[in-house]
């Protein structure tokens, strides 16, 4: 069984049907990317998955849509129950916090003993190199070193499932590679499952163990990688075919 | 040919002399004893006036002044920092907005006069809880208002942040929301007491005279041809909301830097 099953997650918004069905299956320690444009209903299905918004319940002949996590139903549970870290395009430190704040947060909202926050902390800042810069507040630091803080806030909780909603779409390009690379590196060091959306195709390429892609609510997964470039939706093959013309490989 | 131009410290000074010049006519009555016309200066000083002034009712009404404008401009902010969020969250937000934006479509004495009639019926009318409620009409119109386009989805967002790391709804509140709203709050409690500390001719019609706040003993005293004691709480009026503005000033510094 799937460490994270999701299956049938239905969402209207009046009469505009968002999420039609969603059903995906990602396995422990990986990484599911899910490319979609904008409007596409990858963010309602990351928000649905975190227990920040409700999936449409089941009508007659139609079953409720279910979120199951580790073997756990999570259908009706808090946010805060769930284990999932969400994580959205927008870095949001808080102001009043510096680095080393920001990345303890989690922790001192859910309580942990100050020597342990210290030690999980301290650990973070010099895993994601931003020991230098723990005395900073969010104003002071670049938007890579502020997506790193984000992102190390949301790895000290040690979180079951990490869903990520285009995280770095902010950011420029040769940032935004670090952080790709920052983020495979950590993700396997760490073995965590993560639910990745992103409008990039290359991102999608460079994060993802599994793949899927969205479209109008709908969610088509794919066995390989292989299978999702070889399907013409994902635009694999157009892109390649671009840098081909040019005389040049694929990125 | 080139225009002259004023230098800029002799034109700050100019503002600064203009704007303080009313306040230093009202200081000198305040302790003048006589200035008749067509005297260039003071006559005659009474320096004992603020003491005799501030050892009277002027004392009384400043409590109360102080007492009132606190407990709407808090009363105020907090309904508008929850009604707001609400509001911003709502499908009918324009709807809900437009009903905020109601009070201020006619004068506040017109408005009062009208409320007056349910307030005499609610026994409400010449009571200081009738005062602060009616006061409260307006304050929280305007926390509303002014709170339902600080709730963006970028402030919300805080919120949920908070609930994906473990926190409970009122921890999303208090340690997501909050850090970063305190400014505006800041910023709201210090408009909404000045909402009601000038407030003069609600308090009057719904307070029916019974309620003697600082703005209606100042009327009194302007009305009784009294000039000094009249100068004196003129300029006691103007002293908490320059508190009020300098803490104001104070908490925006320290406040939000980008939280990015």
């Amino acid at each position: 069984m799937s460490f994270l099953s999701v299956t049938g997650l239905t969402r209207r918004f009046g009469a505009e049907r968002v999420l039609d069905g969603a059903t995906l299956a990602v396995d422990e320690g990986e990484t599911l990317a899910v490319l979609g444009r904008s409007g596409s209903g990858k963010t309602t299905l990351l928000r649905i998955v975190a227990g920040l918004d409700t999936a449409d319940p089941g009508g007659p002949g139609q079953a409720a849509g279910s979120v199951v996590l580790a073997g756990r139903a999570l259908d009706g549970l808090p946010p805060e129950a769930r284990g999932a870290v969400y994580l959205s395009q927008e870095p949001l430190l808080f102001p009043h916090l510096d680095v080393r704040g920001n990345v303890g947060f989690g922790l001192r909202v859910q309580g942990v003993p100050r020597a342990e926050a210290d030690a999980r902390v301290d650990a973070m800042l010099r895993e994601l190199d931003l020991a230098p810069h723990a005395a900073k507040r969010a104003d002071q630091l670049s938007g890579g070193q502020r997506q790193r803080v984000a992102f190390g806030r949301a790895l000290a909780v040690r979180p079951r499932l990490l869903l990520l909603d285009e995280p770095f779409g902010a950011l420029d390009a040769g940032t935004r590679t670090q952080m790709q690379g920052l983020f495979q590196r950590v993700a396997r060091a760490h073995g965590i499952t993560a639910l990745f959306v992103t409008h990039d195709l290359k991102e999608a390429l460079v994060v993802g163990d599994r793949f899927a892609r969205i479209d109008a609510g709908r969610l088509v997964t794919y066995a390989t990688r292989a299978a999702f470039a070889a399907d013409a939706a994902t635009g694999v093959a157009d892109e390649v075919a671009f840098w081909t013309s040019l005389g040049e490989d694929a990125p | 040919m080139t225009a002259r131009r004023l230098p800029a410290g002799l034109f700050a000074a100019l503002v600064v002399a203009a704007c303080a010049a009313p306040f230093a006519v009202l200081a000198l009555l305040s302790v003048a004893d006589g200035w008749t016309f067509s005297a260039p200066w003071l006559t005659a000083w009474r320096l004992g006036r603020w003491r005799e002034a501030l050892a009277g009712d002027l004392a009384s009404s400043t409590a109360l002044s102080v007492a009132l404008s606190l407990a709407v401009a808090l009363a105020s902010t907090a309904g508008g920092l929850a009604t707001g969020r609400a509001v911003a969250r709502c499908r009918h937000r324009r709807a809900w907005l437009w009903m905020a934006y109601l009070p201020f479509a006619s004068s506040p004495v017109v408005l009062s006069v009208g409320l007056v009639v349910w307030w005499i019926r609610a026994g409400w009318a010449g009571t200081l809880g009738g005062v602060a409620l009616a006061q409260l009409v307006f304050g929280y119109a305007y926390g509303v208002v002014f709170f339902a386009s600080f709730w963006t989805p970028r402030l919300l967002a805080y919120g949920d942040l908070v609930r994906t790391l473990g926190g409970s709804a009122v921890q999303a509140l208090r340690l997501g929301a909050w850090p970063v709203a305190r400014s505006a709050a800041a910023l709201c409690l210090a408009q909404t007491f000045l909402l009601s500390w000038f407030q003069y001719g609600l308090t009057l019609v719904v307070g029916q005279g019974r309620v003697s706040t600082l703005p209606v003993r100042v009327f009194a005293y302007v009305g009784e041809a009294d000039a000094g004691l009249a100068a004196v709480a003129s300029l006691v009026l103007v002293g908490p909301p320059l508190a009020m503005l300098w803490l104001n000033r104070r908490l925006l510094r320290v406040g939000m830097g980008d939280g990015g």
